[in-house]
């Protein structure tokens, strides 16, 4: 059987999942605002910021939502190689598979794109679209400007920008959402709720204001990086639990744990 | 996992540890300067400025400062009564020190007052007495030191204008400088020769073209020589180049015939 902390632990691993999506008021803000964009006649949608932010999050809760009602398809890792984006991208709008010694000529896909106009409407999600190269990045252009293929893109907030930056690139995004790191309110919500919903609600009343600024402090707010603490946390605590219960306690949080999680993963120097 | 947590654990003792340490070292390193300041402000600034008036108290009591406790009966003089107060000393060791050294200083003084008030001239650094000190001395005892006789170099130039175009030519040719070529060119237009000026200004003006006096120097021999609107034409050229002051004034000068 499961100790109570490797649970919590697994609570805090890092994956986009519409499970573990948290409703948070600035998280809601933004899906509105993606959802209502879908709906008008736009060619692409940005959703920019640094990474763990819930952008991934935010597209993953999109895809899952409008799925049953629209035509949209997610692409959660980039596809590199153009040859097979291409083949992707035609078989999701044909719904024909192609043969694996074939490929997809891009005038023909674009040909094929402009003879379905006021026809039809094709949402691509595309996660991590820094990671795409420029002349991939002009072919998505040109398939959104054919008003029947609309791309929702994430981009972190690298060098790899400046694709984005260059004023023909520019005009085509028809929406920027930013995603920020939440504040300590919203941090301390995202904790209590992501517990509370699998249960832990003694856990969530362990964590306490002033563990939450400390928290915040080490975390800048980032989703990612919250995870990532407290997966280290009850890793720290299971330890305890296992070899010494009488080191930890179960009313509040340990600060010797939570300074050992940060000397652990490297946001204290000690 | 245990080691990993175990060594954690010491890192995190480690750091506690130089948490606290470093707060109360930096206090102590504080603490340490801070006295360290006192002291200094104490010793050189404190019981040095107010020098003359503790040399004023000390005059008067410079007597009883040899004991470190001595009992001194004050007579009140306006009372005329025969109750005296007793007043004790501190046994500072500080304040002894430092009145000691003030009664040395107070001595010394007292020294110098009674010595004879005899002319003598004072011992300077360097070997040479001035004329102050000379003359309080007798004649005799005028030390003459042996002077080397003053001569005044002169150097005679005699030189001519074709003297000194033919020695810039010369440096010229080794030199090769546009700066030499201009003075030639200065010289020859001094003369009058003003087709030789023109021909040195062009060369100057060809190893360097940013010298100025090249572009004017050349727009002047060829005005010299009647190519007036020549000469107007290459200093607008040059104006508009460089908005040069020089060059638009002489374009003036030249439309006016003053050259």
């Amino acid at each position: 059987m499961k100790s109570k902390f490797e649970e919590l632990k697994t609570i805090f691993i890092d994956s986009v999942d519409k499970n573990n999506y948290v409703e948070l008021e600035s998280a809601t803000y933004n899906y509105n605002i993606l959802e209502t964009s879908l709906l008008k006649p736009l060619k692409m949608i940005l959703l920019y910021g640094k990474p763990g932010t819930g952008k991934s999050m935010l597209l993953n809760k999109l895809y899952h939502n409008l799925k049953e009602h629209r035509e949209i398809h997610y692409f959660d890792a980039p596809i590199l190689s153009e040859k097979a984006f291409l083949k992707e991208i035609y078989e999701a709008i044909s719904g024909q598979s192609i043969p694996e010694n074939m490929r997809v000529n891009f005038d023909g896909l674009l040909k094929y794109a402009q003879s379905l106009r006021d026809k039809r409407e094709v949402v691509f999600l595309l996660d991590e679209c820094q990671l795409y190269s420029a002349s991939l990045m002009e072919k998505i252009r040109l398939l959104s400007d054919t008003r029947v293929v609309k791309f929702v893109i994430t981009l972190h907030k690298t060098e790899d920008e400046d694709i984005i930056a260059k004023e023909h690139f520019k005009t085509r995004i028809w929406e920027v959402i930013i995603m920020k790191n939440v504040t300590e309110d919203d941090l301390q919500l995202y904790l209590q709720k992501k517990l509370i919903k699998k249960g832990f609600i003694e856990v969530a009343n362990m964590i306490r204001k002033k563990d939450i600024k400390y928290i915040h402090y080490m975390t800048n707010g980032n989703f990612r990086e919250t995870n990532k603490y407290f997966y280290t946390i009850f890793d720290i605590y299971e330890y305890y639990e296992k070899n010494n219960p009488k080191k930890i306690s179960t009313k509040k949080l340990s600060k010797k744990i939570l300074e050992m999680a940060a000397i652990k993963l490297g946001y204290i120097d000690a | 996992m245990h080691r990993k947590i175990e060594e954690l654990e010491k890192r995190w003792y480690r750091y506690k540890l130089k948490m606290i340490m470093i707060p109360l070292s930096s206090s102590i390193v504080t603490a340490f300067v801070g006295s360290g300041g006192y002291y200094i402000y104490d010793k050189h600034y404190i019981h040095n400025k107010p020098r003359t008036a503790v040399l004023s108290a000390t005059k008067e009591v410079v007597h009883s400062e040899i004991e470190p406790v001595k009992v001194v009966k004050v007579e009140s003089k306006d009372t005329k009564k025969d109750d005296s107060t007793i007043l004790l000393e501190p046994i500072i060791p500080v304040i002894d020190l430092e009145k000691e050294e003030v009664v040395h200083y107070v001595k010394k003084s007292v020294t110098k007052r009674h010595t004879p008030n005899t002319r003598l001239v004072r011992a300077k650094a360097n070997d040479y007495l001035t004329a102050k000190e000379l003359s309080t001395m007798g004649r005799a005892e005028r030390v003459t030191t042996p002077s080397k006789p003053h001569i005044i170099k002169r150097i005679k130039l005699h030189s001519t204008s074709a003297n000194y175009i033919e020695t810039m030519k010369e440096k010229y040719a080794h030199s090769h400088s546009s700066r030499d070529a201009l003075l030639l060119a200065k010289a020859y237009y001094k003369k009058g020769a003003y087709s030789e000026a023109e021909g040195w200004a062009l060369r100057a003006n060809e190893i360097n073209s940013k010298l100025e006096d090249s572009w004017l120097m050349f727009a002047k021999s060829k005005a010299k020589m009647g190519k007036k609107q020549e000469a107007i034409n290459i200093l607008a050229k040059y104006y508009t180049k460089s908005k040069s002051v020089k060059a638009k004034a002489l374009i003036g000068q030249i439309k006016t015939g003053k050259i």
